[in-house]
């Protein structure tokens, strides 16, 4: 039922998938950790117009495999191009956070998890 | 409630039905217990949704803020762009990292996530220095009302991976106090009644016996009896006294004593 | 004497400079844009100003797409100063793009170090920053060939040479680098504006001298109060002041020995204007609507104030400056209240800062 402690208890890391500001934000609050080549990963995001969809979800896909990362965080507009994604995402851990941007303010009718919630209670 | 169908397959003897009566009140005893741990589950889980909406909107409110202390940085550097790329290429190690701690409700363990800051490196971390011709005490503070965003969106996580933790659990108790009330305590309450109907079947079977027994015993007393006033009023017509009748140890009268 | 050759070769962008400055908005234009519920409406209050720049911009409206647009602007009409200008005059408009130069090399140095594609560092970019040889840079993979091949071509190698060697740059921090590169750069740009022939004397001089000191004593103070609490050493500090303006050397000294917002207070009691500042500046405190004007803006409004009245002087190379920053100033006066109408911050939006 709960999971294993050593399924979290190395999880250290928040990771972030957002527009610039948002992780500039959370990179200035120190969030951010690269490691060091050769295998270098960092883990943040920074999703602009170019970004690639495609690109959003191998990020979205490596960020919820790590096993260093417990929370991860994403802008909702960017959670909405990958929506599917997030719906079928019902592991515990990481716990995925849609957070609001400077340009989109938060919508709660979207959040995938606020959804549960609602259905849950029946309203 | 299929009566004959639905029970286990056990012989009817008195013993199976004790067993079967622990079994009722264990299971009576589980079910009741689970209950109240469903119960206090979903208190818990309740609260949590209701905290989870709470934060949630908590959250939109300031990360706006934190938003705006960017744009504060943006007004006294002139722009972020470069800023962005800057902090986004210095970053080495995180400063910020998480901690879990495990919470015990009615037996279930929820992971919380709890913040500390790394030791070591000035407060600052990678990025102390930034902003240091203009616009670095816009930067700090912008760097502080970040930090406080993430701690609010850490204990938002928190309250979000109880929420699917408890969510299953609360799904398997409850799945498991169905199971007890539906199906295990009818099955033993129909076991206990069959063995009991069995037990009775074969309690009236002997009954029936027994008077059967009873009634040919009745009758061949009565006609023995008849017999012996015959006998004995032949006798007295012969003159025969009772007296001589009267010897308890006569073998010929007495029949052997059968239940 | 000066102004009687002045117009011959800079009469023609004297005029042009000053038909810019009077496009700038003014008060009732802040107080109009202020008004704005939405960044369509922004746009329409803008139109007189930067109709032909925004005019082409699809909705929705971003905050960072009028800022671009603006500096686009900005740029333009500074190329179109640059390409006509001749002799000291091209020489001095040289002179303010090394300081955008500074920001762009930092930035290329940052993105060297980790092994970034240098091309996508290129878009980002400062456009007044460019230098001939900065695509050359795509070339670059480390910071030794960066130093060799690029950064020695460039106009700011002199502040390079003596200052940074290329182990310097990777091991020091990016921004140590930037403040030592502007700390030249100011420096050589003073000694411009007050030895160059054609320049020596004139009212370019002297009104460059007081708006370069002051941005010296800024920089002073500003790396004075950011190094607390930071591993920078009051010894490297000090290798960050500008040697001159009005702080240097006493001021600067003491700054140098500052420990706390006190001892920077100390430090600058000598010099009027900044004592008033730390008067009436909230020191450390965020610039709110009741709230008294932090440091930096009052900063700011003291560069308007200097690049403002350097117009009421004639036949003078400062105006170029001066309104540039102005403008400047302006795009983040927009940037400002287009981001306060985005964000819904109404209350904070009165904070920009209005020259004319």
């Amino acid at each position: 039922m709960a999971a294993a402690p050593d399924s979290y208890k190395n999880r250290q890391f928040l990771a972030v998938i957002g527009d610039e500001d948002t992780v500039t934000g959370m990179l200035l609050a120190g969030i951010g950790h690269v490691t060091p080549a050769p295998n270098s990963s960092q883990n943040f995001l920074i999703v602009d117009a170019k970004t690639e969809t495609a690109n959003i979800e191998k990020t979205f896909d490596e960020f919820t495999g790590r096993k260093d990362v417990g929370i991860l965080l994403i802008n909702q507009h960017i959670a909405e191009k990958i929506r599917y994604k997030l719906d079928t995402f019902t592991a515990a851990f990481p716990a995925v956070l849609e957070i609001p941007s400077k340009d989109h303010p938060y919508d709660p009718e979207k959040d995938t998890v606020l959804k549960r919630v609602r259905r849950l209670f029946g309203e | 409630m299929s009566g004959a169908g639905n029970r286990e397959q056990v012989f009817a003897t008195r013993q199976s039905l004790g067993v079967m009566k622990s079994k009722l009140k264990g299971a009576e005893i589980g079910h009741s217990l689970l209950k109240r741990k469903s119960e206090a589950l979903t208190k818990r889980f309740r609260e949590i949704t209701r905290r989870i909406d709470e934060a949630k909107r908590k959250m939109g409110r300031v990360l706006q803020i934190a938003a705006f202390s960017l744009a504060e940085v943006a007004y006294a550097t002139g722009s972020t762009g470069n800023l962005s790329y800057e902090i986004a290429q210095s970053v080495s190690q995180a400063r910020f990292r998480l901690r879990t701690r495990q919470e015990n409700v009615s037996g279930v363990l929820l992971p919380a996530f709890e913040v500390f800051m790394t030791e070591g490196g000035q407060a600052g971390g990678d990025f102390a220095l930034t902003g240091l011709g203009r616009g670095g005490q816009q930067v700090q503070r912008a760097r502080e009302v970040y930090s406080k965003a993430v701690e609010t969106l850490v204990e938002l996580a928190s309250l979000q991976t109880a929420f699917v933790i408890l969510d299953d659990v609360i799904k398997v108790v409850n799945r498991r106090v169905n199971a007890i009330e539906h199906v295990v305590i009818p099955r033993t309450e129909n076991t206990i009644k069959y063995i009991n109907s069995e037990l009775d079947e074969l309690d009236r079977e002997e009954f029936y016996r027994l008077k059967k027994v009873q009634g040919k015993k009745q009758r061949e007393a009565a006609g023995a009896e008849a017999e012996a006033k015959e006998r004995r009023l032949a006798l007295e017509e012969k003159g025969v006294t009772h007296e001589e009748k009267s010897d308890l140890l006569g073998d010929e009268e007495d029949e052997d004593v059968i239940f | 004497m000066e102004g009687l050759y002045f117009n011959v070769h800079s009469g023609y962008l004297e005029g042009i400079v000053r038909g810019y400055r009077n496009s700038l908005l003014t008060s009732s234009n802040y107080s109009n844009l202020t008004q704005c519920e939405t960044l369509d409406d922004l746009k329409l209050q803008l139109s007189a100003s930067y109709g032909d720049a925004l005019a082409n911009v699809p909705s929705p409206l971003s905050t960072s797409v009028i800022a671009s647009k603006a500096t686009d602007k900005l740029i333009s009409e500074f190329r179109y100063l640059r390409a006509n200008a001749t002799g000291s005059l091209a020489k001095f408009m040289d002179y303010l793009t090394y300081g955008y130069m500074i920001d762009n090399v930092a930035l290329l140095i940052t993105g060297t170090l980790h092994e970034r594609d240098t091309r996508e560092l290129l878009e980002r970019c400062h456009p007044l920053g460019t230098f001939e040889t900065m695509p050359v840079l795509c070339v670059a993979t480390n910071v030794e060939e960066l130093y060799n091949s690029v950064l020695v071509e460039t106009p700011l190698a002199p502040y390079f040479k003596g200052n940074l060697s290329s182990a310097d740059l990777d091991e020091l921090n990016i921004e140590i680098i930037r403040n030592t590169l502007y700390k030249s750069y100011l420096e050589d740009f003073h000694h411009f504006c007050v030895t160059e022939p054609g320049l020596a004397g004139t009212p370019t001089a002297e009104i460059m001298s007081e708006i370069l000191s002051f941005e010296a004593d800024r920089r002073a103070i500003n790396i004075t109060l950011n190094s607390f609490g930071t591993e920078l050493s009051k010894q490297d500090r000090k290798k960050l002041y500008p040697n001159f303006g009005l702080l240097y050397p006493d001021g600067t000294a003491a700054l140098a020995r500052a420990d706390d917002v006190e001892g920077v207070r100390a430090a600058v009691d000598g010099i009027g204007e900044y004592k008033a500042f730390f008067e009436q500046g909230a020191f450390g405190h965020s610039m709110g609507g009741s709230q008294p004007k932090s440091l930096e803006d009052l900063f700011y409004m003291r560069e308007m104030q200097l690049a403002k009245d350097s117009f009421t002087q004639q036949f003078s190379y400062a105006i170029v400056f001066s309104w540039l920053k102005l403008k400047e100033q302006e795009i983040r006066n927009i940037t400002w209240i287009a981001e306060c109408i985005a964000q819904h911050q109404k209350e904070r939006i009165n904070n920009y800062i209005s020259v004319f």
